[in-house]
């Protein structure tokens, strides 16, 4: 069960379609009008499948459940050489140089 | 017997006697991959000229009397997410279809130290999310034993491949199911091992703390060999473990289950599966038990009712954090914009697909402000009593066996548009990402429609020795998956779009 009341208001809410364009604004993703419905649609389906979560008693628990699975691994730290540079800039979609090119960041309207 | 249906261990054998060269072995496979790949669409990139060269090559060392590597000569197939040095890397997806990685991913740099000979890399779901290969953007992989029906995903492209004869082995990747259900769709065995067995160094990330690689084959034994080849510690990825991996050919030489004990979890009776699925499982148990296993009632309460929803919580949210690296700058597809943002937006719009989409969308929700506590961290919990329950049971018993898929493979176009019943096609598969555990599954036999039909076996983490062991007792007595006939002319084609 959950206990704040926060989560239970989370729970319960469906997802308007300006939640859908606020997400997809977070994600820096290009979404048109004709597909937010679909979206929307889904992002309903899918929560009302996540309400099953409330059934479940999960106070006291700690999240981290990798622990359990596995232990932090570590190494030493020694330098290593990468001879990769040039094929690696290579594969930007517009190089310049040393650099990737990209619109201008400066300057832009605030 | 024709070369192109032989296991990888009987080609090994061949090539390191001298009956049998690697440049024969390869043109063989090449050849039937010529045939069958416009059909099946298994394939998205054939390496011929690299895989002739190298196989010459390989020749000419064994002429040396070079020391031949544990998969000499056998061709492999890798899925389209492994990083290949040279070799377009596309991940199913419009973003990375021009993209060449500068190096390989650990995995093939031990393919190749074995003695294996890369054919090629295999369709799959867009960035591996999907069950169905068909979020693919390149276009549809047809489920060899019937081409109306879909290979399951999403290392679809890689099941496929080896259920066709084009080779003894590929390589997936497991998320949630993505190597075990396409395996049982095909008739192929389909190994996910423990998280932090396989190095995931060069896999293209989906979600970081479930995606596991491993081994597709035709043969109990040639997971094992493809498993002794690839299990090793990497200090490239901080999630592989150091221990010692044992030899898992060994687990060949058991024909006896005495003393073992063998989980059959009742949740799942409540489920509606396929009624020649549930036979099969009953088959195996009696199976199991006649090889001297004992079969013990085991109850998975938490993993089986909820496992689902906590996956598709968790795995979309980490989904949403890796995918952020796609914008357009660095590598991959870019849309030009006027600002960056803009190019941001264009270049994310237009590089994915829908499924890819809806995931890192519901990824970003659950992490975003005000939902963070009731879905994220809920489900993080969620999973650690997954975690705990396993390892309740294992306490009792050595193995679980259960179905891999509640179904048979569906048509193409069935379910592409209801992702929910999509994804409940994952129940029994991805409970076992989110425990970190090893799972196996084994093609069984056929359905009456002719369908192949599967088992998954469970294991303890770490135990793959014995799960392999397990698996080769049930493949003893229910006999080796047989390659798909293709001869079934339909006019369903393989790489069409949907």
């Amino acid at each position: 069960m959950f206990r704040t009341t926060q989560s239970e208001e989370a729970l319960c809410m469906t997802v308007s379609e300006d939640e859908v364009r606020r997400v997809a604004a977070l994600i820096r993703l290009e979404v048109h009008e004709e597909e937010i419905p679909s979206f929307q649609r889904h992002f309903n389906d899918i929560l009302t499948q996540f309400h099953s979560l409330e059934r479940l008693d999960v106070t006291g628990v700690d999240p981290f459940a990798m622990d359990e699975v596995r232990k932090t691994l570590l190494r030493d730290d020694i330098p290593g050489t990468w001879n990769l540079r040039d094929e690696a800039l290579d594969a930007a979609p517009v190089r310049e140089g040393d650099f990737f090119r990209v619109p201008r960041i400066l300057g832009e309207a605030e | 017997m024709e070369l192109w249906q032989l296991p990888a261990w009987r080609i090994t054998e061949a090539v390191v006697r001298g009956e049998l060269s690697v440049s024969e072995v390869v043109e063989t496979h090449l050849a039937r991959l010529r045939t069958h790949n416009p059909e099946i669409f298994a394939l998205l990139t054939v390496t011929e000229k690299e895989a002739l060269r190298r196989a010459a090559e390989l020749d000419e060392r064994h002429a040396r009397g070079e020391e031949p590597g544990l998969l000499a000569g056998v061709p492999v197939v890798l899925k389209d997410n492994m990083c290949t040095r040279g070799v377009r890397t596309t991940c199913g997806s419009r973003m990375l279809e021009n993209w060449i990685p500068p190096y390989d991913a650990s995995v093939v740099t031990s393919l190749e130290a074995a003695g294996a000979v890369i054919l090629g890399k295999a369709n799959m779901d867009e960035f591996a999310m999907g069950s169905s290969t068909e979020h693919s953007a390149f276009g549809f992989t047809a489920n060899p034993w019937d081409l109306s029906r879909v290979p399951g995903g999403s290392s679809g492209g890689s099941a496929a491949a080896v259920a066709a004869g084009f080779a003894p082995l590929a390589l997936g990747s497991d998320t949630g199911g993505s190597i075990r259900q396409p395996a049982a769709f095909c008739g192929v065995h389909g190994l996910k091992p423990t998280y932090g067995l396989v190095s995931r160094y060069g896999l293209v990330a989906f979600a970081s703390s479930l995606d596991q690689i491993g081994p597709f084959a035709r043969d109990v034994g040639d997971l094992a060999l493809a498993l002794d080849a690839i299990a090793a510690p990497d200090p490239k990825d901080a999630t592989c473990g150091t221990e010692p991996r044992p030899r898992y050919l060994d687990a060949m030489m058991t024909d006896s289950l005495r003393g073992r004990r063998i989980g059959l979890v009742k949740e799942f009776s409540g489920f509606d599966v396929d009624p020649e699925l549930r036979n099969t499982l009953v088959h195996a148990a009696r199976v199991c038990q006649d090889a001297g296993a004992e079969l013990v009632d085991i109850s998975l309460p938490v993993t089986i009712g909820f496992g689902l929803a906590c996956y598709y919580i968790l795995a979309p949210a980490e989904a949403s954090s890796n995918l952020a690296r796609y914008d357009g700058v660095r590598y991959g597809l870019r849309a030009e914009g006027d600002t960056l943002l803009e190019q941001y937006f264009r270049t994310r719009g237009a590089g994915f697909g829908k499924e890819v989409k809806r995931r890192i969308l519901t990824g970003t929700y659950v992490l975003s402000s005000g939902y963070y506590d009731a879905y994220y961290l809920t489900a993080q919990k969620v999973r650690r009593r997954i975690v705990q329950e396993f390892a309740q049971v294992f306490s009792g018993v050595d193995a679980i066996l259960l179905p891999t898929s509640p179904c048979l493979p569906f048509r193409r176009g069935e379910l592409v548009d209801d992702p929910i019943r999509m994804y409940l096609t994952d129940v029994f598969t991805l409970p076992v990402n989110l425990a970190g555990l090893p799972g196996l599954s084994l093609c069984t036999g056929y359905a009456k429609n002719g369908l192949p039909l599967s088992v998954q076996l469970v294991g303890k983490a770490w135990s793959e020795q014995q799960l392999l062991g397990t698996a080769a007792v049930l493949e003893s007595r229910f006999g080796t998956p047989r390659i798909a006939p293709l001869e079934t002319k339909t006019h369903f084609k393989g790489g069409e779009r949907l």
